[in-house]
């Protein structure tokens, strides 16, 4: 009969100790990437009902200011007389221009971590937030789990990241294969002709997976002239 | 509660037909799962839908082949629920190695471990038996769940090296890991005459997991 209490103390404590050493630089970048998404997306539920809020007492400054980050700064020092909104008492103001205080607070902290996201990633892949821009080279990361997998992944793969229910739908059914996921926010791309879209996605996955390779294994820093190779062809 | 045959230890229904099994660690939940007090005992409620085994069971598999006191190598324990109620199955006399190879879930797998005195967490990868052969030996049940390409290969050499003669190796086989393109009978199909064509094992049992678990199978195998 084999001892299994001293063996399972002995595997807790092994376990733990790997655990404690699986943590890596690609998890901080993960982590701070998928709260800055998350972050968008609550800043922008609470802006708008900020909004909404706010139009009561001053519509017209909500009108004409369509940025919400913009709009939060300027109605914390807004003077101006409105003729639509409410006169509101000391109260109601108060609550409602502190509210407007913790969204500020939320841009700026945004700010803080994108910044900071923006030189962790620059930092662990030099060639790759180059070539792609250091938000959306993350958002790929992000999607893959690691720098290892993505250094491992064919450009075609790297292409599609993001468009899965468009792949899945054209392999079960006669419907269009999509031509690019996540790299469409890549300027280059954006900017791009409808009709040239799938050969510039098609080339800018190609640098990217050449870029993450060198990021990964090493290399000599390649990423100017990968993304001049890019520039010469598209722009 | 009543027990529901002499070839599932510890497990019980109520008369609504939900699986409970007998609590080993009395007034701790550990997934917010419901625990039932009966005739001095207290039960923990066994999702069907979240645990493959259960749906096994559910869908009157004829055995599963782990008793008191049986040593389990869990392969793809995730945060532990499947392996919470094997542990309460084999009792403190049994033991279970949980293996997974993620370290975000093994995280939580610890802290179930550190509750339960029949379970330990590793953190290893099932594709490779030779990493953690000398630690685990031999075992009664080899019970596998991973959602990977060659789970079936991995099965089979994971079988192969731990397994004891007479042992029960279960498999929770995800057709769409296997293939996506394929349909998910022709994969259990394959599955089924790739597992009888191994030597030295044989299917003893078979189930479509539908309704609780899309496109997934359970096969109970025997060693030879």
């Amino acid at each position: 009969m084999r001892d299994y209490k001293k063996l399972r103390q002995k595997l807790l404590i092994n376990t733990k100790h790997k655990l404690k050493a699986s943590v890596n630089t690609d998890q901080l970048i993960i982590q701070a990437t998928s709260t800055i998404e998350e972050l968008d997306k609550a800043i922008n539920v609470l802006a708008v009902k900020f909004r909404e809020w706010y139009e009561l007492y001053n519509p017209e400054l909500s009108h004409s200011v369509k940025d919400h980050k913009k709009f939060v700064e300027l109605a914390l020092v807004d003077s101006s007389k409105s003729v639509m909104g409410a006169k509101l008492e000391k109260l109601d103001l108060q609550v409602l221009l502190s509210f407007a205080k913790n969204i500020d607070e939320l841009f700026v902290k945004r700010e803080k971590i994108v910044l900071y996201a923006e030189k962790k990633i620059s930092k662990l892949m030099p060639n790759a937030s180059i070539v792609g821009k250091p938000l959306i080279v993350a958002k790929l990361l992000v999607h893959a789990g690691s720098l290892e997998r993505l250094a491992l992944l064919p450009a075609s793969t790297i292409q599609l990241f993001g468009a899965e229910k468009a792949l899945f739908r054209h392999l079960h059914t006669k419907a269009k294969p999509p031509k690019h996921g996540l790299i469409l926010q890549h300027p280059l791309l954006a900017s791009a002709k409808r009709a040239d879209r799938g050969r510039v996605a098609r080339a800018l996955a190609d640098k990217l997976a050449i870029a993450f390779k060198i990021d990964f294994f090493g290399g000599d820093f390649i990423g100017d002239k990968l993304l001049k190779d890019l520039e010469e062809k598209f722009l | 509660m009543k027990s529901i045959g002499h070839k599932f230890f510890n497990v019980y229904s109520d008369k609504k037909n939900n699986l409970f099994t007998l609590n080993l660690t009395p007034g701790k939940s550990f997934f917010a799962e419901k625990l039932v007090r009966d005739s001095g005992k207290e039960f923990r409620e066994w999702d069907a839908n979240r645990s493959k085994l259960a749906a096994a069971i559910k869908k009157k598999i004829s055995q599963i082949g782990i008793r008191k006191g049986s040593v389990v190598l869990y392969l793809g324990a995730s945060h532990g629920y499947t392996p919470s109620f094997i542990s309460d199955i084999v009792g403190s006399s049994g033991f279970i190695f949980c293996l997974d190879f993620a370290p975000r879930v093994v995280r939580d797998l610890v802290f179930v471990c550190e509750e339960r005195s029949n379970m330990a967490p590793m953190l290893e990868s099932a594709n490779h038996p030779q990493d953690y052969a000398s630690v685990v030996g031999q075992v009664d049940v080899v019970y596998m769940d991973i959602a990977q390409r060659e789970q079936t290969k991995i099965f089979v050499k994971n079988i192969e090296t731990f397994l004891k003669k007479d042992g029960f190796g279960l498999l929770a086989l995800k057709a769409r890991s296997v293939d996506v393109t394929k349909k998910p009978k022709i994969v259990f199909k394959q599955v089924y005459q790739e597992l009888e064509n191994t030597k030295g094992i044989s299917v003893v049992d078979y189930r479509e997991l539908a309704p609780y678990e899309l496109d997934h199978a359970f096969f109970v195998v025997k060693k030879k």
